[in-house]
């Protein structure tokens, strides 16, 4: 049985705890004026925080060697998607070594929980989540991403190269 | 009968069998590959390997007949080992192709390596590339790395379809399936090979990238095609129909379909279909609900019974609905109505006796016997010459048409729309839009109506055999099916509350436990 205990008359009489309380406030401005670079806060949005390489953010679809999609449009990543945001529209490639691509491969980022599972499902490197973090946006923006947003948007600087290389895995005879 | 042991389970088989059917038969798991029930026997591949008690050695399950008091066993350490290195052997240059394979989810090749191989491969040599899309004709795909050599498309061709096309070529690790230069697969049952094909090696342009299999319901059904009527599974998902694959049915198709029964799924999909009711004529159509199309359809057509007598209207009906259609049709045209006018439109009256000696019949309606039946018991045997003169001579106010659910075997629609829209209303009830309908110059009723996939009922097949169907899925919930109609055309009420929901909502991955099995 736990008892509650009441305040006591002393404590009731709360002005010295709130002058302490502002004398502590005062004490910390007064060091942060002084000494700025010791700040731990940032002046978001002006500053912004880099994540580390294996942050979570924002999707970033591969490309080959040649500068086109890794993507084979085999819809692991849409399968084991829990939010079910992923969107892909697979086409036959002239070339036959390709096979198969993705024509569309859309992501609804407002669906999007960024559990990663997507990365974990992809055979072949098609899909990494990247340290970009940044999804806020208006009424009216676009927040289904496509192709184009996906890979080659200009913060890639013309796109990240997969590590699973189609042609270096015909050599190992794979 | 011979009484055998497999597996420690006692069963009697018919003499004759074989001890891979007697497997079957037992229900009992047994690795293979180029065994098929609808084949002859192979033995290429030599998985099916079992352990008979008095016989020195592992024998091969799919050629070694049962004997009275036989003691089989597929489960001893030796038959394991067998196995396991057995498919190490077929997978040696069997590329990972899986994520871009069209057979992945349905593959027997992943799913007896789950089963009976699940090693690391200890082959060290890389593996020998082959050919890959390769075009064999105007259906089917070959990718030559990804083919295990059982040999099953090459039998098919040479026993079912007696065509021919398919073999073996080169030899050793270079063997290849392919076709003679200049004579491609092309033949009315080329993509049974597709669904008898265990791994990835041959597709269908028609399905190829389309889907993935997982993302696939299955739901039984009724082939619509031809008046053979082979048993079907239609595959479907959220978004429409896919592919229609045969089901066994050995009083009618056996286990294969024809390519053109295949097709059957295209005009099931919204792109094709009659969304709502149209009331009006050329350049001014109305587009109302299918009920209320239905309704004042009924209105005008009892209006003309009731000024100029029973005979002022005609029903003309094709042989594409199923019988419980047919009664309720006929129960209100020549119960209710009172009126003999029904006219047969049978789309190629000279090739409704041709066979193609397997399965496809030149009579390209599900239900055409099942049609006379209905009319000989409604008692009505109007002949089409009838309708002709009661068009021209203007005896018929309305017109009410049963149409066409597959327009692509109607190559006389054209001229029958003419020829019929020449009435003064013309009642045209289908699932399909069509151009020149909506060119029709008279005045027109357009309702809507459901396909197979969507409604229950049951279609007699050429030689009167009755094979009822269930429905699927619903592709457009607010069409009606012919009974539905008939009863507003009526004025009488359905019940709503029984209207299925239409497609929607995300696409879902379905088990596909037993698409797999070989």
């Amino acid at each position: 049985m736990s008892l509650v205990s009441r305040p006591s008359a002393a404590a009731s009489w709360y002005l010295p705890g709130i002058l302490a309380g502002m004398w502590f406030t005062l004490k910390k401005m007064i060091y942060n004026i002084l000494h700025p670079k010791k700040m731990p806060t940032l002046n978001y949005p002006e500053e912004k925080y880099e994540y580390g390489p294996r942050f979570k953010g924002n999707h970033v679809l591969t490309v080959k060697k040649d500068g086109s999609i890794r993507c084979t449009a085999c819809m692991l990543c849409a399968t084991n998607c829990p939010a079910q945001c992923i969107k892909i529209t697979a086409a036959e490639a002239d070339d036959p070594s390709v096979e198969k691509y993705p024509i569309s491969y859309e992501i609804d980022v407002l669906r999007c929980v960024y559990c990663g599972f997507c990365e974990e499902a992809c055979p072949v490197d098609a899909i990494r989540m990247g340290p970009e973090w940044q999804t806020a946006g208006l009424n009216g923006s676009k927040f289904t991403y496509d192709i184009q947003q996906l890979a080659y948007r200009p913060q890639l600087k013309g796109g990240i190269v997969s590590v699973l290389d189609d042609q270096d895995r015909h050599h190992a005879g794979i | 009968m011979p009484k055998i042991k497999i597996n420690g389970k006692e069963i009697e088989v018919a003499a004759g069998t074989t001890v891979i059917q007697a497997y079957k038969q037992a229900g009992i798991d047994i690795c293979h590959y180029c065994w098929h029930p609808g084949l002859s026997v192979a033995g290429v591949c030599r998985l099916c390997m079992v352990q008979i008690e008095g016989m020195p050695k592992l024998q091969i399950a799919c050629n070694t007949e049962v004997k009275d008091g036989m003691v089989v066993n597929n489960t001893s350490d030796l038959v394991k080992d067998t196995v396991k290195w057995g498919l190490d052997f077929h997978l040696i240059n069997h590329p990972l192709d899986c994520p871009i394979c069209d057979q992945a989810g349905e593959c027997g090749l992943q799913d007896q390596y789950m089963q009976f191989g699940a090693y690391d491969p200890e082959m060290a040599e890389p593996k020998v590339k082959k050919a890959k899309v390769v075009d064999l004709g105007p259906t089917v795909v070959l990718d030559s790395e990804r083919c295990i050599l059982c040999s099953r498309c090459v039998r098919f061709t040479e026993e079912v379809s007696k065509t021919n096309e398919l073999g073996i070529f080169n030899r050793g690790d270079h063997s290849e399936i392919g076709v003679v230069p200049g004579k491609p697969l092309d033949n009315n049952y080329t993509l049974n090979t597709v669904d008898i094909c265990p791994v990835g090696a041959l597709t269908s342009k028609d399905f190829r990238f389309r889907q993935r299999v997982w993302y696939l319901k299955e739901a039984d059904s009724i082939c619509p095609g031809c008046s053979t009527g082979c048993s079907v599974k239609v595959h479907y998902n959220e978004e429409g129909l896919w592919r229609v694959k045969p089901r066994l049915n050995p009083e009618v198709n056996g286990y294969w379909m024809c390519d053109v029964g295949r097709s059957t799924y295209k005009y099931v999909n919204l792109k094709a279909r009659l969304i709502s009711g149209k009331v009006g004529k050329r350049d001014s159509w109305n587009e109302v609900s299918p009920e209320d199309a239905a309704r004042s359809a009924g209105l005008r057509l009892r209006e003309a019974v009731e000024k100029h007598g029973a005979d002022s209207v005609a029903l003309v009906v094709t042989g594409q609905y199923s019988n419980e259609e047919y009664q309720s049709l006929f129960k209100f045209f020549t119960g209710d109505l009172k009126s003999k006018n029904v006219f047969h439109w049978q789309n190629h009256p000279d090739t409704v006796e041709e066979f193609d000696g397997l399965l496809l019949r030149g009579d390209r309606n599900p239900n055409t016997k099942g049609l006379q039946a209905e009319m000989k018991t409604a008692g009505v045997q109007a002949r089409w010459e009838n309708l002709q003169t009661g068009l021209s001579g203007k005896k018929f106010k309305v017109v009410l048409v049963a149409g066409p659910e597959d327009q692509s075997v109607f190559p006389d629609l054209k001229e029958k729309i003419q020829m019929l829209s020449g009435a003064e209303s013309l009642i045209w009830m289908t699932a399909c839009g069509n151009a020149d309908l909506d060119n029709a110059g008279g005045e027109t009723w357009q309702i809507p109506l459901k396909t197979y996939i969507e409604k229950s009922g049951s279609f007699t097949n050429f030689k009167g055999l009755v094979q009822p169907f269930k429905t699927g899925t619903t592709i457009v919930p607010q069409a009606l099916t012919l009974s539905e109609a008939t009863e507003l055309l009526a004025g009488r009420d359905i019940d709503w509350n029984l209207r299925p929901k239409g497609l929607g909502g995300a696409k879902v991955n379905y088990a596909t436990g037993q698409r797999g099995t070989l």
